[in-house]
């Protein structure tokens, strides 16, 4: 879905005249990326500027990957940011904004990152027990030195202790705000038709909490990353899973075999059930847990080994 | 508690003599003529620390007799005839798994509904007979008020001793006959209370053969976790269809108690020793039965009555003895001749064994019964 | 075996720790779901930290009925359709001891129907797992209460015309404390139902769905156990979500979870206190 205006009156705004900026908001389903990407496109409309917002959300329920393109200025051409051109990316889940950032501009471009981790159940996809999911293992920190301009904050905890954790999104926005030349009344008002009847002054804090979270950190840099050292998903010892298979009790009933989420047993030669793929084992437990004989016991060794954080 | 006179109904005193006998658990079923036993239980017990439970039916009642029993517990039931017949699977089960318990069986006339308000001694067979398959029986059948009161409490000793359902057999006049009785003295009563198991429960053998026969029980909660069937188990108390197991469980059931008839034996002889005309009555016709011979011995007829007290097994041996001088035996009940197929079983043979028959729901009437012992006498 | 794991409940979940393992193999054929809610069974009984010592199983008869004889704790094997009443009396008689009755729906809804209304309506402390296989299995097929309608057994030569019982409604209207069902695909969750009712202070009636593969599912051509427990699988639909209204595709054919709890009070404790009342002790 795209809004566009081809009409808009000129601006009397101070935005930069003659390029088009770019901001790239991107994040997962149910955040608020597309709410966002309107506020900031109907805001733009009411400065007379022209507005190309280009989203992609179609294969995300809530939890899937959701992105949006919103190009502003005087004429605009191309609903779609090139990349290494994005002036801002403003990313609701980390590592979204992390795999976004070569569209940034290298240079100039400003990076807004919400420290909440959503792992997605493809990063999940190693069935081993304890294995790490496949999610982004770059910090704040060392991100916010690879861009120009870099923010990371915990929306969502400073969204609660306001009082609403819906708000977070527009504590996003506001942080969004100070990246970008409009008046503050301006954002206020479109934000006030945009929320929810009921919800204005909590969203209108929000909005601000954000905006000048950023204007603090610029004075204070360190503050960046200090909000909330991302979450590292602790890195589990890798465990020894050993299949005991008492012979004698098993009667080839064969539950084992079809119901194995890995197809890793088989019934031998005197149909009796045998681990055919030890490699394939990731020791789920529902062989011993269905086996109606008791003849599969699934050992975790190593299992009570302490924890390692990397 | 010190002895007391006190005038007790029949059903009255069989509660009282269950709870002097240690009893703690009764669960039964409202049927004529045995309810007044439950609605006194139901008063009584929580004053002693027992449970009542009225059950959803009659074998409802004898299982949850079996489960109290199971856990420890000393627990009775009652009922009538039908109710009788409705709990003979769990009075087998209880024989089998050698769950202690007593059943009073207050006799009304039958068969079906038959007269629930009249008296009958029709369950003299069914108590040997009405559970299936070969098993112990212990019957005892009291002839009044005070006798209930003291068989109860007998039933309950012996039902210890030997971990078997004991079967209290008495009918409709009895239970509700009032009469005075001396209630026991606790301090000098005879209380038996079942073996425990104790010792390691590594080897333990729930149905071991024992010396006595009766192997001691093992109690919930005190470590054993036995498994307790009414599947024919050997010694460690687990199924088994093995033919030598199988006839060793059996026989040692029947076997407990055919060696302890000496202890479980009861019976009363008036007049026996040279008796010509023998009569042998239990419960209410055995009181028309005294007052006949008494009326027969002033008329100058040796006749004699030979009471058993405890119906099942049948003191075989002492009604032999009794029965030594006689030429005839007659045996009144109120049924259609009962008992007297056992008598004709064991004495048959030398002697001539007539019936006298009630069943009509009507007690027998002592005139009767010194009719046909002259009638005997004169053959 | 390990003290500290039969006691407290502590340490992984061994379930030999809870088997009488000189039995074993058991007796249950192939594929029957049987085995299966007996481990979860030992498994919530482990995870309560039940002393094996206090914790009495009363089964009846039938294939269900032997089921508890595998289990290393107290175990009675009592007469058909009876093992509800035997209970009440052992846990009346001995309130100390954890009872769990295990039946089928044949000993529980048959011959002991009587006895599961009035348990539930006494609402006494004893768990019921009734382990519903749909057919009478040791007697070689029969219908059962439970047999779906048109399906074939021993005894319904041209398939069941009649309808079956849905014994947890029944439970819930009769009164019990808590009502529950659950399949034994979902192992984790029947643990955890069964926890629920053990935990439960009054009668609780938990209906497992298990599967008899060699006769029922065999007359029916059910397939094997794997299909069999799979197809419980798809006709379930946990409790929580009945409520969303994505019919037709997912009709509430198999509701599973807790599907009723009240706050009645027990009846052996509400017994004790009228008792106690008139001894003229003060509770």
């Amino acid at each position: 879905m795209s809004i566009e205006t081809a009409n808009a009156e000129p601006s009397t705004a101070a935005v930069a005249k003659g390029r088009t900026r770019n901001v790239l908001i991107v994040g997962v389903g149910g955040q608020g990326v597309i709410m966002i990407s309107k506020v900031l496109a109907l805001l733009c409309q009411t400065q007379g500027l022209q507005v190309k917002q280009s989203e992609v959300h179609g294969m995300a329920k809530r939890g899937g990957v959701v992105f949006s393109h919103v190009r502003y200025g005087e004429e605009v051409w191309s609903p779609t940011i090139p990349m290494g051109e994005a002036d801002v990316l403003i990313a609701m889940e980390w590592a979204e904004g992390v795999r976004w950032l070569p569209f940034l501009r290298p240079d100039t471009g400003v990076f807004i990152a919400d420290t909440q981790q959503v792992i997605p159940p493809f990063a999940c996809r190693n069935r081993d027990f304890y294995a790490n999911p496949a999610y982004a293992t770059e910090t704040p920190a060392e991100i916010i030195d690879m861009v120009s301009d870099g923010f990371a904050l915990d929306a969502g905890r400073m969204a609660e202790e306001l009082g609403n954790a819906r708000a977070a999104n527009t504590i996003l926005l506001g942080t969004m705000s100070a990246a970008m030349d409009f008046p503050l009344e301006e954002w206020l008002s479109v934000l006030n038709q945009f929320v929810p009847k009921g919800t204005e002054e909590i969203n209108r804090q929000a909005f601000l909490l954000g905006r000048e979270w950023v204007e603090k950190t610029r004075l204070e840099p360190k503050e960046a990353t200090t909000v909330r050292a991302l979450e590292q998903q602790p890195v589990q010892p890798k465990i020894n899973v050993r299949l005991e298979i008492t012979r004698e009790w098993c009667k080839s009933c064969d539950i084992c075999v079809k119901l194995c989420p890995e197809r890793c047993l088989d019934l031998d030669e005197q149909q009796i059930v045998r681990l055919k793929d030890p490699a394939a084992c990731t020791g789920c437990r529902i062989c011993e847990w269905l086996c109606p004989d008791f003849a599969i016991a699934v050992h975790h060794e190593n299992s009570t080994a302490t924890e390692v954080s990397a | 508690m010190t002895a007391t006179l006190q005038n007790l109904h029949g059903n009255h005193a069989c509660a009282m003599g269950a709870i002097a006998a240690g009893c703690r658990f009764f669960a039964g079923y409202p049927i004529t003529p045995s309810s007044e036993i439950a609605e006194r239980m139901s008063r009584e017990l929580p004053l002693v620390g027992g449970t009542f439970v009225q059950m959803e039916d009659e074998i409802a009642s004898i299982a949850a007799v079996l489960g109290a029993s199971s856990g420890g517990i000393k627990s009775m039931t009652a009922t009538s005839g039908p109710g009788f017949s409705l709990k003979q699977e769990n009075i087998g089960l209880a024989a089998a798994a050698e769950i202690p318990c007593v059943i009073a069986n207050v006799m009304r006339g039958g068969p079906s509904t038959g007269t629930p308000t009249r008296p009958a001694q029709g369950d003299i067979m069914q108590a040997r007979w009405g559970s299936h398959g070969d098993r112990p029986v212990i019957a005892l059948t009291p002839a009044s008020v005070k006798e209930v009161y003291d068989q109860t409490i007998r039933a309950f000793n012996l039902s210890e001793r030997y971990r078997t359902p004991v079967i209290l057999l008495f009918d409709q006049v009895i239970s509700h006959l009032l009469e005075p009785i001396q209630l026991a003295d606790m301090a000098s009563l005879e209380l038996v209370d079942r073996q425990w198991a104790t010792g390691s429960s590594a080897e333990f053998a729930p149905y071991a053969s024992t010396e006595s026969g009766v192997p001691p029980m093992p109690r919930p909660g005190d470590g054993y976790r036995t498994h307790t069937t009414g599947l024919t188990h050997g010694e460690d108390g687990f199924p088994s269809q093995e033919p030598t197991i199988v006839t060793q469980a059996t026989q040692r059931l029947l076997d407990k108690i055919e060696n302890h008839r000496d202890d479980i034996e009861a019976y009363e002889c008036h007049d026996t020793d040279d008796a010509e005309v023998l009569v042998v009555a239990y419960g209410i016709s055995a009181r028309a039965a005294r007052a006949a011979v008494r009326e027969a011995r002033a008329m100058g007829i040796a006749a004699g009555l030979f009471r058993p007290i405890t119906v099942w097994p049948f003191p075989e041996d002492a009604l032999k003895a009794a029965a030594a001088n006689a030429k005839a035996i007659l045996v009144p009940e109120m049924n259609a001749g009962q008992l007297r197929l056992e008598i004709e079983r064991l004495c048959g043979s030398d002697v001539k064994v007539e019936g006298l028959n009630r069943i009509d729901g009507q007690p027998i009437d002592p005139a009767q019964v010194t009719q046909q012992i002259r009638e005997l006498a004169d053959k | 075996m390990n003290e500290m794991k039969t006691k407290a409940g502590g340490g992984n979940f061994e379930v030999r720790d809870y088997l009488r393992l000189d039995l074993m193999p058991h007796f249950m054929c192939p594929g029957c779901g049987h085995g299966i809610a007996l481990r979860a069974l030992l498994w919530a009984v482990h995870e309560l930290g039940i002393d094996k010592d206090n914790l009495a199983i009363v089964s009846g008869i039938g294939c269900s009925g032997r089921v508890g004889a595998y289990i290393d704790a107290n175990t009675y094997h009592v007469t058909h359709g009876r093992p509800l009443a035997f209970a009440t009396g052992l846990k009346l008689a001995r309130p100390d001891l954890k009872v769990i009755v295990i039946t089928g729906d044949g000993d529980c809804l048959a011959i002991g129907g009587n006895h599961l209304i009035h348990a539930c309506r006494r609402n006494l402390d004893i768990t019921c797992l009734m382990l519903n296989n749909e057919v009478y299995g040791m007697t070689g097929g029969q219908v059962s209460p439970t047999t779906a309608e048109n399906r074939l057994t021993t005894t319904t030569p041209s398939g069941n015309s009649e309808p079956a019982f849905d014994a947890c409604k029944l439970a819930e209207a009769a009164g019990a404390g808590l009502v529950g069902r659950e399949v034994t695909m979902q192992t984790p969750a029947l643990r955890n139902l069964i926890k629920a009712g053990l935990e439960f202070d009054g009668f609780s009636f938990l209906e497992v769905m298990s599967d008899c593969t060699e006769i029922y599912g065999r007359k029916n051509d059910l397939g094997e156990s794997a299909e069999m427990i799979m197809a419980q699988k798809s006709d379930m639909r946990p409790q929580a979500y009945t409520t969303i209204t994505d019919q037709p595709f997912r009709p509430n054919r198999l509701v599973t979870g807790v599907l009723a709890q009240s706050d009645r009070p027990e009846y052996g404790a509400t017994y004790r206190r009228q008792a106690a009342a008139l001894r003229g002790e003060t509770a």
